[in-house]
Order: C-alpha cells, then structure tokens, then sequence
C-alpha cells in the first residue's frame, strides 16, 4: 500500500504541476455547462410554459360551456392559457403571433350535438407554432369523443339511433367528458424526474469531461514506458501491482476531486443542483471507477501513449454522446438500448431519479451497474498488462 | 562469493535471440563492462540483471539473493542507471531523490540526510528544490545516476550512462564510477565506446548478437589477438647501440632502428618505458618524443566478430 500511494502522490504531484488538470477537470466542464445553459437552457424551458390558446364561442349552449370548462381545468393545471375572444380578434391575434390557436365553436353546435346530427370544434392554429396546434387538435378531438360515447350510451338507452336526445343529458354527458382531461397526461411525473437545464448541464459536463481528467492519468502507465521512468519503477524493490494500483488510485483520486470541486463551484456560481451530496458523491465514485476501467482498457491495448489518447478521446466522446451528456438521448428501439453501454447514461439516470425524490437506495442501481463496468473493464486491462512482456 | 553471479542467461523475444547463454560474475569492489555494439543483447541482459524482465532460461543471484521479476528482496541490492534518462523532469532533484528512495523503503531524517549527501555527490547541491526540466543535459545524467546510488546498492548498473554526454559531464561520470568502485560497490557497465570500458573495467565480456565473446581482463583479451605493444622513440645519436642496450631490457622483444627513430616491441608497453628510456638514454643517445601503442579492446572486438564496434 506504501508503494501504491508514493505512485499515486507523486502522479497526483506531476499532474497538479501540468496545468491541463484543471483545464480538464474544472475550467472546461464549469465553461460549457454556462455557455450550454446560457444558449440552450432557455429551450429547455420553454418546453414547460403554457400554450396561447383562444375560445369563439358562437354557440353559447350547453355543450359548448362544458368545453368551456375544460379549457378552464386545463388552464388551472398550468397546461394552456384560455382566453374568450370574437373570431376576429382571434384572428389579427394569430396572425401577430400573440396567439398560438383558438378554438371555434360555430352556432348551433349544441343543438346539433343534442339532436344527434354533425358538429364540429374547429381549430385554427398558428403555422409557426404546430406543436401547439396539434395539442388543441388533440383536446376537441378527445372532447368530441367523449360526447360521442355517452350521446351512443343514451341513445341505446332510448328507443333508437338518431335521436331525438334530451338535452339536459347529453349536456351532462358533455361534463362528464370535460371532466376527463384529455391532456393530463404524464408531464408532471416526467418533469419531476428531471434535473433543472443548469444541473443537466453541469452534470453532464462534468461526467464527460472527467473521462479525460482520468485519461491523462491513466495514460502515464505508457508515458513512463516511454521515457524510461517505467524501467525504475519496475526495478524498484516493490511489486508490480502497486504500479497500476498507484496509477488507479491517482486517476481515481483527481477524477473524483475534480468533479467534487466542479459541482461545488457550479453550484455557487451557477446555483445548480445536482441532490443530496452523499448519493451524489457514491454515485459520482461509481462513475469515475468506471472511467477508470474503461480508460485503463484502453490503454492496456495501446501500443503508445499518443494511440492510447487518441482512442480514449474517441471513446468518451462517443459514450458522452450516447449518455445524454449534451442532449438528452430518448428515443425508442436500438438507441435507446445504445445508451446502457454508456456510463454517462448511468450517472445521468441516477441523478434524475435523484430528482424526483428519495435518498441513496434511488440511485444505487445506476451505481451497481457502473461498478460493474469498472471491475469488468478494469479486470480485462490488468489482465492483459500482465500478459504482455513489458509494460 | 561474488555480488552478481549470473549464469546461463537466455531471452528470446520470438524469433529474435536476444540473450543467448550469458555468464558472468562480479566481485566486490570489482567493475565489470559489457562491451559491444548496440543492438548485442547488453540492455535485454541488465534488464534480466535487474529484474525487469524475466529470462527464459539461466539465472541471476546479486547478494546471494535470486533474482526474478516478482522477488523484491534482491531488487533492494541493485541500483539501477538506465540508459534514458529516467527521472520526472516536472519534479526536483530532490524530489526525484526522495520519491525513489521511499520506494526503497527509505523515510524520515535519514531519507533527507541521505538526498542531501547524493545531492553533494551529484554536485547539484545549489540546484536540488529546482525543477529538472530547467536543468541541462549533463546535470539530468548526474541526477540520473544518483537516484541509483541513493539506497546504497550492492551493485550498481550503468547502461550506457554517457551516451550524448558532453566531454566534461563524461569525464565526472567516469571519475564518480571509479570512485564508486574503489569504495566496494560492484558496478556493471555496459558501453559500446572501448575507451570507456579500458579506464574503467577490471573485467570485460564482449558481446556480439547475444553471445559472450570473450571475457577477462584487458590484457587477458588482447593476448587472444596476439598483438605486442609498441614503443616509438624519436632520438638523434647513435641509434644501433640504443638498439642493442633496449634490447638487454627484460621483456622487450624486437627492437628495429631505422635514420631517426627505433621500435621496441614488448607485451607491456608502459610497464618496460621507464627502463627502455634508461637504457637508451644510457647508450649516448638524445630522445625527442616517446609514443607507446597498445592494441585495445577495438582490435580484440575486431578480432573476434570481424566487425568494428561502432558498425
């Protein structure tokens, strides 16, 4: 153990002397995630505000106002904003963008609706914004359909197809449709369970970039080979364990300090919040474990240093990337399968389930995973030093 | 019984014989040079020496102790000069000094004494808390070969430890290894420059394609060529009887005079000069220069391998 950690400080000295240790490890995750939240964060959130939404009620029946409420529900859970407005207004509003759709209930609607013929809610939408115009499409046609299973419900219960309906009913039916939100759907657990834009940031910088804070580490393994330090170590009165050991422990030592430093001086200087500190730090020491693995993996197949830097820069790339470091990665089918291969994902998903509550045993799968990926691939890379002639 | 004792040594790497049946010992006090050209096998033999790689066959005992890739024991009798310069150029000498001797088990007052005394020796005393990277080439070599002096070995390995080096941190490294030996460190020197191997070396084992050539003392190797040395005097006078009065001189063989010189021919050149010089001196005649010829460690690679060392 004395041999490993005279390996580990000493390494740990050299790299604090070579200013690229907080390049790597602070300035450039703690930059991008500001420049990453000051640019994207924004879109992060508008994807949360209300959509514009306007009612033309030229019918002023029964039917009508029960869609009337529904937009209001919809409205005090924060979902859309409903104004009441003339056709005309809500044109001119749509067509100086201060309008994102506006629902159109023609006269007669309740009548027709009631006497069992053809109506229609019709919806004018704002071309930039379709998104919006989709939703308001998906609101009147689940509001129609709940009319129309109820108004079938009566009318078997009558003497036949067509009507004539009593109106007061189908009203009631109506509500019972609008008391169905259409649009409830599942935003509010799906935001609970996601980190803020400026802690997704930091998150993901600092999970991608302390890749490449291990990577020097581990690569000094090649670079002593190289000039010829390797050799005294090798003939030093030690085993030869405590050399990798001591090239683990340093790497493993700076990946974990400098993500414990980045997420602290993000969270002054950016107010992030990553959760609670202790299932945030195991979490975190899973992650660096399997950077550590995964960059030692590397290594051990590199035939120099300047390889090994090269494949390990492409590898983390590739598996930030495919974590969701930058952008959330969602998706269906192979990619989103792709993305448990990634440590960056683990961490990421640990944090998130983070964010929706709970304590250390919310984020322990992601860290058994991780773990598991830093004894697999740090296993594969001891073996293959050890069988090799000169490492 | 010797401090490095080394017996049948082979190493392969695939095809390639690098190490091919290799014996030697050293004695105490003793300098022994591996001396050939590059690519003979010496670095894959001292590794072997020093327990960086592991030899196919043969083995290696330094103190009594064996020597192997995976036994630490011996390792703590072998101090180590590889041929790169091996130190961590973005620490101090002193931290070089300190970080190699904890891994020699070293520490407290006595480690710090200790980087102190080698810093002495190094004669980088005043430049021991600078960086190594602000040092020049020949102060690296110094600070190279003191981290291998600091634990005291029993054996000291020098693997070319000049190459590159400017005449002057050349000379001081060659003055630090005879003092080294005259202290009673063995030291194992490998070289492929023969002037080198002949101040230093009390033995010599030339190595060609992984094979031991030859080995012994320097005279006991250049009596395999067969060669005597030659004493060339300029002189004025009568030449014929200075002629006749070196050849009374014991162990001086041929002796030719021609209009302003003579050849004296001897297998010890430097040890009959003085007694030549008398005798023909004696004989009446007025000497002007004095030149003694050996043939060297060159003459005997040459002779062995048909090649020059430096080929």
């Amino acid at each position: 153990m004395s041999a490993t950690w005279e390996i580990a400080r000493k390494d740990m000295r050299l790299r604090v002397r070579d200013k690229s240790l907080f390049i790597w490890g602070l300035l450039a995750p703690l930059g991008l995630a500001f420049i990453f939240n000051l640019v994207f964060g924004p879109a992060f959130e508008e994807d949360f505000e209300p959509s514009q939404f306007a009612l033309v009620d030229q019918d002023g029946g029964p039917v009508a106002a029960s869609f009337s409420q529904l937009l209001s529900e919809l409205q005090a859970q924060g979902l859309l904003e409903i104004e009441n407005m003339d056709e005309e207004a809500a044109r001119t509003a749509i067509e100086e963008d201060e309008l994102e759709s506006y629902f159109l209930i023609p006269a007669g609607f309740s009548a027709a609706v009631t006497s069992g013929q053809e109506a229609t809610i019709e919806v004018v939408g704002n071309v930039d914004t379709p998104t919006s115009s989709q939703i308001a499409a998906s609101i009147a046609s689940r509001f129609g359909e709940g009319v129309d299973t109820v108004r079938l419900s009566i009318a078997t219960t009558q003497s036949g197809p067509g009507g004539p309906y009593d109106p007061q009913t189908v009203a009631a039916a109506a509500q019972t449709a609008a008391a169905d939100p259409p649009v409830a759907l599942a935003q509010e657990p799906v935001s609970e369970r996601q980190l803020d834009p400026t802690s997704f940031f930091v998150a993901g910088m600092a999970g991608f970039f302390v890749f490449f804070t291990i990577q020097a580490g581990v690569t000094s393994l090649l670079e002593e080979r190289e000039e010829g330090t390797l050799a005294r170590l090798q003939a030093a009165p030690i085993a030869r364990s405590s050399i990798l050991a001591g090239k683990a422990l340093n790497s493993f030592l700076l990946g974990f300090f400098s993500m414990a430093v980045l997420m602290v001086a993000s969270r002054y200087l950016m107010g992030s919040d990553l959760g609670p500190p202790f299932p945030v730090a195991v979490l975190a020491a899973a992650l660096v474990a399997s950077a550590v693995g995964i960059m030692g993996l590397i290594a051990s197949v590199a035939k120099n240093a300047e390889q090994a830097g090269n494949l390990q820069s492409a590898v983390a790339v590739i598996l930030g990337m495919l974590g969701g470091t930058f952008f959330p990665v969602g998706g269906t089918g192979l990619l989103s399968k792709l993305t448990y291969i990634s440590p960056h994902a683990w961490w990421m998903r640990g944090l998130n389930d983070l964010a929706g509550g709970g304590g250390i045993e919310v984020v322990l799968p992601s860290v058994a995973v991780l773990l598991f990926m830093a004894l697999v691939t740090g296993g594969m890379a001891v073996f293959i030093l050890r069988r090799k002639e000169q490492w | 019984m010797p401090v490095l004792s080394v017996e049948g040594l082979k190493k392969s790497f695939g095809e390639l014989v690098a190490v091919d049946d290799v014996s030697f010992h050293i004695e105490e006090g003793e300098t022994f040079g591996l001396l050939g050209p590059n690519g003979a096998g010496k670095t894959t033999s001292i590794s072997i020496v020093a327990g960086i790689l592991e030899a196919d066959d043969g083995a290696v005992t330094v103190a009594g102790k064996t020597v192997s890739t995976k036994k630490i024991e011996a390792k703590a009798e072998i101090g180590l000069v590889p041929q790169d310069i091996a130190v961590y150029t973005d620490l101090t000498a002193a931290e070089n000094l300190a970080f190699f001797g904890r891994l020699y088990g070293m520490g407290g007052s006595d480690l710090g004494k200790r980087v102190d005394e080698i810093l002495d020796v190094i004669g980088l005393r005043e430049r021991g808390g600078d960086r190594v990277k602000e040092y020049s080439g020949g102060m690296k070599r110094r600070l190279n070969i003191g981290i291998g002096l600091l634990h005291k070995p029993s054996l000291l390995i020098l693997d070319e430890p000049t190459v590159g080096v400017d005449p002057q941190s050349r000379n001081a490294i060659l003055e630090s290894v005879e003092v080294l030996s005259q202290g009673g460190t063995a030291v194992l020197y490998t070289t492929h420059y023969m002037e080198e191997a002949e101040r230093l070396c009390d033995r010599v084992a030339i190595i060609d394609h992984g094979k031991v050539m030859a080995e012994g003392t320097r005279r006991e190797l250049i009596s395999l060529v067969g060669t005597s040395d030659r004493i060339s005097l300029r002189a004025e006078g009568d030449l014929t009887a200075a002629a006749n009065a070196a050849r009374s001189v014991q162990n001086v063989g041929e002796v030719i005079a021609s209009d302003h010189a003579l050849e004296v021919m001897t297998p010890d050149g430097s040890g009959v000069l003085p007694l030549v010089l008398n005798a023909v001196t004696a004989a009446g005649i007025n000497v002007q220069s004095v030149e003694v010829t050996e043939p060297d460690l060159e003459t005997v690679f040459l002779y062995l391998t048909g090649r020059a060392l430096r080929d």
